[in-house]
């Protein structure tokens, strides 16, 4: 391969002096003119209730008030991977501030007022607040009907039990596995609820106009999947996938949380009552913690056996998931944990259950990490454990057991290449492991830490993307996906893939946010796997344009199709030194051959990427025989923790995170994800702490008692180390990196807290007081 | 979120004038200085005044200014301004350095001092340095000005001695001996937050300390027993472990969703001794600078 020009090296991202300048703009700031409508909920106050009456009409006689809208206006259901979810309650409410009916008014206050005279009467049920006790033999069901649902053909639902899915992986022989080990070792893991706390809050403003065409404009990662589902739930109104159409402008965050469909079907939904006017639909920061999905809790019980060199001989992972009070997304989630919970090891002997069940709390959902934040606490918890207790480096152990490209997965499928060995090495290097260091304050002491991590995209077997480049007549770009600029720098990294290959720099080429209109189709932005899956559909779509080119000019000029390449906007000949022909030549004109005709035409290129090797099906009892998996992202990471014995406050003084990323398609967006990333994951395990009272009702839905980390809280040295072990299949051979860099967050801290103190904890979050009590119990303080 | 609340709005010129509107209203009003309370009320409903009375123009309750022995901060006075004051860095140091935890920048650039001791919650960060400091609370009615020690104005959990138809027109602060201290906040991490316990510590010259705390009971408070037992001592662990066991007599704090009563109070204990190290090495000129945290 010729030496990159453009991929590889960072590139200031195509968006910047936009969102710099605030001009950036956003769903809440898109106007809708005078006839504007605004919708304001009507919430449950009760965890798990029967509606048992509505009465709408005092609301109804509130001057600006349009129409007061109950579950009787829309006996829809819908769901991602599963329908269990609805526009507004039906009979039954399964969570605090679960959307019983909305007031549509021409004015906010109005609709707040009038929402507050609509009159519900509820017969309360016994409340399910726990995964435990949603098991035991006498629990309330949450889903009654939940045989019935529409699912994906790979989750397994129990009827009559509040199990949504149960996915188990077999390999080998756990029992003999444990019985070759030298050391066993079990414990339990709790990891509790989080939410994702993006600046912007969701919101959906939706128009169905007297065409029958329903737009909807919302703060989305997935405006195809949004289209899609609204297509589908809506369909008994008779509307159909050519009517949907999504716009969505820049998000301010999403972490997962503006994943797949939630409160957006709101806006969609109502509009369909008024036609001609749009309704809008801004969920308060309060709305924003409790009403669009969480990232669920976890109790997993662990067993690994180990050999004394250090190799693991099995593991066994129960993992039991509060999915809350709907499960449409959540339950892949727990899917995913079942395929992979073993951590980026070659282990022969596996058993893995995950639970996902229904509780009468928030719906779970995809949060950032998709389960495996949350299994990575208890297994690289766990291996730093063994390894103390058998006397070795928890590196060396890691290192052992460090899967390789071509071994046997859980699933047993194969492991893509990759430089996990490589990145265990590196971090440890700079991290200085095997050297103590020392607070000059007395007070103070200091651990290290280390914990690896993987991830793969969980996605459909046929999630796609697709990409059109259209050149302009100055041989600028615009290139359309669909893929979601939440961040990361994707609209960059698009441009300068296409860059690469046709020559024309980033600064004339212009990438926006979706319209499912104009853009062709991309599954969601989610799973880290945009800049590969996205990225392969552009880099076709560029190919496509080039070979347009190329073909052009030979069959117009007759020249030799081998000898020509594209360089510095023009296409150039191997075999005539000093002939060029720029694009902006002919890219929209064509080419004027000897008779003075026109030849060629427009160029533009489409590309289409679809994961052809992947199948979600596979035995229900092992997980064996399927292809689940595209690929996973691996790595290492090692922290340095000061932490004050006497108060348990902590200060991350450097955290070190190697990722093989396969290839960088530009280094400064990757460090931004890993500075990012690592915060919010130390987010989790230092500060953010989700309480729900004894009837279900969340304490903390707001920023004063809901603490997210402020730039004094940033580690001290973040230092990002790039390894790059080619995805064959990747663009480039670039691999995803977004969700990897929080990952191993938990268990450095609950790592380093061991080195440095000798106490273990083993549920998160770990807060400054939980050290402290942990230190007391311990009759250290 | 919009303001579903219908009020109507008064901009009195005068504090006669609203002492007026408050004999009017009653429990009805609310007055605006700030805001930084009042508005997130407003907006979740929790507060549905009939009348809202706007005291930003009444010029008299504004500034930072020296009146016979008394330094006088405006009911108007902002956090900000309290932090860029001169005066209040070099003879209130203590003071200087709790407004410097309150909220964060934006909020501080319009949170009031005096709206700040009306709230009365039990984490306020100003009210251990305004007790160290044994501020004066000037309070207008219609039977005119009284001054109360600050001490005794809160009551309890969000309560004062004001009467409805009473405002706080100023704080009083007496001019100060020689002396030295911290106030030491406990929080759940460095950004902003409500204390989870406070602890102001005052050391004069002659070795007497004084000492406040907030968060650690139903109101901020001032311990007699605890300064005469720490007063003119050298600070040993001995004396500190009884410190600490006369704190849990002393202290009365909660346990709720930011922390454990446990926890508080063990913290207590902890900041008490810094922050008296710190106090005692500032006198000597030495230890770190004011407005460093010391915990």
């Amino acid at each position: 391969m010729n030496e990159l020009k453009v991929v590889g090296h960072s590139s200031e991202r195509v968006d910047s002096l936009e969102k710099i300048t605030g001009a950036a703009n956003y769903v809440d700031d898109l106007n809708f003119g005078p006839e504007l409508l605004y919708a304001y909920l009507v919430e449950s106050p009760c965890a798990h209730a029967e509606i048992r009456k509505i009465n709408t009409a005092k609301a109804e006689r509130v001057p600006g008030v349009v129409k007061v809208l109950t579950g009787k206006d829309f006996p829809l259901s819908f769901g991602l991977y599963m329908q269990d979810r609805y526009v507004l309650a039906q009979d039954r409410v399964r969570f605090v501030g679960e959307q019983v009916a909305a007031v549509v008014a021409r004015d906010p206050k109005i609709a707040k007022r009038a929402a507050a005279l609509v009159e519900v009467t509820y017969k309360e049920l016994p409340p399910v607040l726990n995964q435990m006790d949603a098991l035991k033999k006498d629990a309330p069901l949450l889903h009654p009907g939940l045989k019935a649902y529409k699912h994906v053909p790979w989750f397994f639902p129990k009827g009559d039990t509040n199990i949504a899915h149960w996915r188990k992986t077999r390999k080998g022989d756990t029992e003999k596995g444990f019985k070759q080990a030298d050391f066993v070792f079990e414990d339990v893991y709790t990891v509790p609820r989080y939410a994702h706390c993006a600046i912007e809050v969701h919101g959906a403003v939706g128009l169905y106009d007297a065409s029958g065409r329903l737009t909807v404009w919302t703060a989305s990662q997935s405006p195809y999947t949004q289209r899609n589902v609204f297509a589908e739930a809506l369909s008994p109104l008779g509307i159909s996938h050519k009517d949907v159409r999504v716009i969505t402008p820049y998000v301010g965050g999403g972490f997962g949380g503006k994943a797949g469909v939630s409160m957006e079907i709101l806006g969609a939904a109502f509009a369909t009552k008024f036609k001609g006017k749009p309704v809008k639909v801004m969920w308060n920061r309060a709305q924003e913690f409790y009403n669009t999905y969480q990232r669920q809790g976890v109790e997993a019980h662990l067993k690994v056996g180990m050999k004394r060199d250090g190799r693991i001989t099995a593991v066994e992972h129960l993992l039991y998931w509060d999915a809350g009070a709907y499960v449409e997304y959540g339950a892949n989630v727990v899917n995913a944990v079942g395929l992979s919970a073993t951590g980026p090891y070659k282990v022969d002997n596996i058993k893995i259950d995950s639970l996902c069940i229904y509780t009468n709390l928030p719906p779970g959902g995809p949060y950032r990490g998709f389960g495996y934040s949350e299994f990575c606490f208890g297994m690289e918890s766990h291996l730093t454990r063994i390894a103390k207790k058998l006397r070795m480096d928890p590196i060396e152990i890691r290192l052992k057991n460090a899967i390789k490209g071509g071994d046997t997965l859980a699933y047993g499928a194969h492991m893509n290449p990759n430089g996990l060995s490589k990145a265990i090495e590196e971090v440890s290097k700079e991290i200085g492991w095997g050297k103590k260091e020392q607070s000059s304050d007395p007070d103070k002491v200091i651990g290290k830490s280390f914990a690896c991590f993987w991830k793969a995209p969980a996605m459909p077997p046929n999630a796609s993307s697709s990409a059109f480049i259209k050149f302009n007549e100055d041989a600028s770009l615009n290139i359309m996906v669909s893929g979601m600029e939440i961040g990361q720098g994707l609209l960059t990294s698009m441009a300068q893939i296409a860059s690469e290959i046709l020559t024309v720099p980033v600064s004339k080429i212009r990438v926006e946010t979706p319209d499912t209109d104009r853009n062709p189709y991309e599954w969601q932005t989610v799973g880290s796997h945009v800049t590969w899956g996205c990225g392969n559909a552009v880099k076709k779509a560029a190919i496509d344009c080039r070979e347009q080119i190329l073909d052009l000019v030979h069959r117009t000029l007759h020249l030799e199709r081998e000898s020509l390449y594209l360089e510095d906007e023009a296409v150039k000949s191997r075999t005539k030194p000093g002939w060029e022909l720029p694009l902006k030549n002919f890219v929209i004109p064509g080419i004027q051959a000897e008779d003075f005709t026109f030849k060629g035409g427009p160029i533009m290129g489409r590309g289409v990427f679809m994961p052809e090797f992947t199948s979600a099906i596979s035995d229900p009892e092992t997980s064996q025989g399927g292809h689940p998996n595209v690929h996973y992202t691996t790595g290492a990471s090692g922290l340095t923790l000061e932490i004050d014995r006497r108060t348990g406050r902590m200060k991350v003084l450097k955290v070190v995170l190697a990722a093989d990323v396969g290839k960088a398609i530009n280094p400064d967006l990757i460090r931004g994800q890993v500075v990012g990333g690592m915060l919010q994951g130390l987010a989790t395990v230092l500060y953010e702490d989700m309480r729900f009272d004894a009837k279900g009702r969340m304490l903390n839905p707001n920023f004063t008692d809901y603490k997210i980390p402020t730039v004094m809280d940033a580690p001290v040295e973040t230092k990002t180390i790039i390894i790059e072990v080619p995805q064959p299949d990747g663009p480039y051979g670039a691999r995803g990196v977004g969700e990897h860099t929080m990952i191993p967050a938990a268990p450095l801290i609950a790592n380093a807290i061991e080195d440095a103190l000798g106490v273990r904890i083993t549920s998160m979050p770990i807060t400054a007081e939980k050290v402290v009590a942990a230190l007391k119990k311990e009759g250290k303080l | 979120m919009p303001i579903a609340t219908e009020f109507e709005y008064f901009a009195p010129a005068s504090v006669r004038e609203t002492v007026g509107l408050l004999s009017k209203f009653k429990d009805k009003a609310r007055l605006l200085a700030g805001g930084t309370d009042l508005i997130v009320q407003l907006k979740e409903d929790v507060s549905k005044p009939q009348a809202l009375v706007d005291i930003k123009r009444i010029a008299p309750l504004g500034g930072i200014k020296v009146q016979g022995k008394f330094l006088r901060l405006g009911a108007l006075a902002t956090f900000t301004e309290l932090i860029e004051s001169t005066v209040i860095k070099s003879k209130y140091p203590i003071l200087w350095e709790a407004a410097r935890t309150v909220a964060s920048p934006g909020v501080r650039n319009r949170a009031t001092v005096a709206g700040n001791i009306c709230s009365a919650v039990p984490s306020l960060d100003s009210a251990p340095a305004l007790l160290v400091y044994e501020a004066v609370v000037v309070i207008e009615g219609p039977k005119g000005s009284r001054q109360i020690p600050f001490a005794s104005f809160i009551t309890g959990p969000r309560r004062t001695v004001l009467a409805k138809d009473e405002l706080v027109t100023a704080i009083l602060l007496p001019q100060p001996g020689k002396h030295c201290g911290a106030y030491v906040k406990l929080g759940r991490y460095a950004g902003e937050d409500l204390a989870q316990a406070g602890v102001a510590v005052l050391a004069d010259a002659k070795g007497a300390i004084r000492a406040a705390f907030c968060a650690l009971a139903p109101a901020p408070l001032r311990s007699a027993k605890i300064e005469a037992l720490l007063s003119c001592k050298k600070c040993d662990a001995a004396v500190m472990a009884q410190a600490c066991a006369l704190l849990e007599r002393e202290l009365a704090p909660i346990s709720d969703i930011r922390s454990s009563k446990e926890y508080r109070l063990h913290m207590a204990g902890v900041m008490l001794e810094r922050g008296l190290k710190a106090a005692c090495s500032r006198l000597k000129g030495e230890g770190p600078d004011y407005g460093k945290h010391l915990i």
